[in-house]
């Protein structure tokens, strides 16, 4: 063999590497596994955002796929995305439990897998890289701040009596709301009284009969914590139908219409959580594992307070 | 009519013999054996009562029957539908469809169009589980099963996963059939109560509402008494897509909004009213008046839970005996025993 064919072998060898190694950290193929696109439009807005922010970041080609709700069909997807050799993988669990084999099988196959927007049950998180969602116990807490600083404006902090309508039984972010506001309430106004809780399971027909329930058992209420605004535009629906003025409503997860309530003056707060922060968080999240830096496991994007003083500095959410 | 009606209902040993000495029961227990679910509604009527005195409030009590009224406009069209020995478990979606498509179109087409142009739409779907149950003989648990999730991807498709909401909600006049009275009573209750007698007259004075009774009691019998079967399941179809319209606007009315799932699980508490009414799953028994009871005490065991205020996770259990009690203490009224086991 001549030498000029070994240096040509070696050539060719140094640029395959060198053009494997270029590829390489130009782009990585993040797959993504969602719960049910098409079902609500939070879920809708997610996936679109998704596919902005990964087109606008030439470095990332993704594979997006949507279980339809199905955990079967989720399971299917997280192996086909490992044996697309994707570089990572996003799963939104349509399930907490059930998608955890597939979670340790990506695991198993060295590709990082991100949770995103609802976390999977604990015995699955050493097979995780990171959680990137919203904190639905600050969710709760700040929800609680918004109304004491409410009750403390009209000086009925001392006295005020409020209901809570939750979501639905057994659901991770109905409990996790509800524990954060009854926490929270208790430290910052402790003369407030939590009269009782009853589900509004998501439905904005369910609260405004429980709502009308409500206000024929208590004379007297000055505040309603609902865990989503869907729930509590059906509680203020109750409530202007039932001539009760003065209700101070303040919610989570500001939908339109909350937003429109709350520019009527009708609806006092909640919180800002955007499907398009939530989607640009686990893309960012995925990316920042690749690129092996620090990320923190819990991964938190912030959903600010907003209120009918500050709401002019955020944009109507578009579900 | 009711007294054919309860022999089909009640083939067995204990309502013949009943049916063979109707005498000795006397006027208390032919009231009772008649009208066991009233005594029952009362009952328990009497128990909330007692455990919180603001149960029978006037507010209150027009409150329940104002949020009960969807779900009773609804009952109405699925008794046509079980007395002539069917069942009807789309019309949760096709409420939710109704609603999802009157809101959208109220934007697009203007109130006055929207209104038509739904009830159109709806009546289309009614019609279509109606051929395929009475032209083509299918099973109807499992047309409208599948109707179900068909109808409900109908709606999500429709409205691309989106919430629906009337943009301009002070400007328009869409609301009067959810949120205004008229002479102090609500509409939604004035147009149950209206469908209602009207249905109710239909099913029990004129020829078609013998022809439900006779198709879903004997089938053989009817058609050997020249009943075309297939036109009768066919209308009682449409009549339950009618009343699910009718349900659909005044959802979308009352609220003027809606997610997409608004309908989603009323199948079956529509049907447990129906059957609670004392409506037979087998078909040829039944009457408007006790579904409307049934909506009722539905309604009312609902709002005296939580006026009670009994934990929510109880709640479930607890309307699930009060159920199994209404309609124990109804057939023990009508065979006239308590203890009857199927012997």
């Amino acid at each position: 063999m001549t030498s000029k064919f070994r240096r040509v072998l070696a050539t060719g060898v140094a640029s395959a590497c060198l053009f494997a190694g270029a590829a390489y950290a130009d782009t990585m193929k993040i797959g993504i596994t969602q719960n049910n696109v098409g079902v609500d439009s939070y879920q809708t807005t997610y996936e679109r955002a998704f596919i902005a922010a990964a087109e606008a970041n030439p470095d990332v080609e993704t594979v997006v796929l949507d279980a339809g709700g199905d955990v079967a069909r989720q399971i299917a997807q997280m192996e086909d995305l490992i044996q697309q050799e994707v570089d990572a993988i996003i799963i939104w669990p349509t399930n907490g439990e059930a998608v955890i084999p597939a979670v340790r099988k990506a695991h198993n196959a060295d590709i990082p897998v991100i949770v995103t927007n609802s976390n999977i049950a604990e015995q699955g998180f050493d097979f995780i890289k990171s959680f990137s969602g919203p904190d639905n116990i600050t969710q709760g807490s700040r929800a609680a701040e918004i109304m004491c600083d409410k009750f403390k404006d009209m000086g009925i902090d001392g006295e005020a009596q409020i209901v809570q309508i939750s979501g639905q039984p057994g659901y991770t972010t109905a409990i996790e709301r509800a524990k954060g506001f009854e926490d929270r309430l208790p430290e910052v106004c402790p003369d407030v009284t939590l009269v009782e809780t009853q589900p509004g399971d998501w439905n904005r027909e369910k609260s405004q009969r429980v709502m009308e329930a409500f206000l024929v058992k208590y004379d007297d209420i000055d505040g309603v914590y609902s865990g989503d605004d869907n729930m509590g535009v059906g509680a203020l629906n109750a409530a202007k139908a039932a001539g009760r003025d003065g209700i101070i409503f303040v919610g989570a997860t500001n939908f339109a219409v909350g937003y429109e309530a709350m520019e009527r003056g009708e609806y006092w707060g909640s919180i800002y959580q955007s499907p398009v922060d939530d989607a640009e968080a686990a893309l960012q999240t995925a990316i920042d594992v690749l690129n092996g830096e620090d990320v923190p496991f819990l991964n938190y994007f912030d959903t600010p307070k907003i209120t009918h003083d500050n709401m002019a500095e955020f944009s109507k959410p578009v579900f | 009519m009711s007294e054919i009606t309860s022999k089909t209902a009640n083939e067995t040993p204990a309502a013949r013999s009943k049916g063979a000495r109707p005498v000795q029961l006397g006027v208390i227990g032919t009231f009772l054996a008649r009208q066991g679910i009233l005594v029952a509604f009362a009952l328990f009527m009497i128990g909330f009562t007692i455990a919180n005195e603001r149960f029978l409030d006037p507010d209150n009590i027009m409150g329940v029957i104002r949020s009960s009224a969807i779900l009773g406009v609804m009952a109405l069209g699925v008794t046509f539908v079980v007395i002539s020995g069917n069942l009807d478990l789309s019309v949760g979606s096709m409420m939710s469809f109704a609603t999802i498509v009157v809101l959208d179109l109220h934007d697009k087409l203007g109130p006055a169009l929207a209104i038509p142009s739904m009830y159109a739409m709806v009546l289309c779907l009614g019609a279509f589980i109606g051929f395929l149950v009475g032209y083509l003989r299918l099973n109807s648990l499992i047309v409208t099963l599948g109707m179900l999730s068909a109808i409900h991807g109908l709606t999500l498709t429709y409205s691309g996963g989106k919430n629906m909401d009337i943009a301009d909600k002070e400007g328009t006049w869409f609301d009067v059939f959810g949120q205004s009275a008229v002479l102090g009573i609500p509409v939604p209750i004035l147009l149950f109560a209206l469908l209602a007698s009207g249905l109710g007259i239909m099913l029990a004075k004129t020829p078609f509402g013998r022809k439900v009774y006779a198709v879903g009691g004997n089938g053989t019998a009817a058609t050997f008494s020249g009943i075309r079967r297939a036109r009768v399941v066919f209308t009682c179809y449409l009549i339950s897509a009618f009343c699910v319209a009718t349900a659909g606007l005044i959802q979308a009315s009352r609220s003027l909004g809606s997610q997409n799932t608004v309908g989603q699980g009323l199948e079956l508490e529509v049907l447990a009213a129906v059957i609670l009414g004392g409506a037979s799953l087998m078909g040829g028994a039944g009457t408007i008046f006790k579904t409307v009871i049934g909506v009722l005490i539905l309604g009312f065991i609902q709002n005296g839970l939580l006026l009670v205020g009994l934990q929510f996770y109880a709640q479930y259990v607890v309307t699930w005996i009060i159920i199994i009690l209404a309609v124990w203490l109804d057939i023990a009224a009508k065979r006239g025993k308590l203890w009857s086991p199927i012997a």
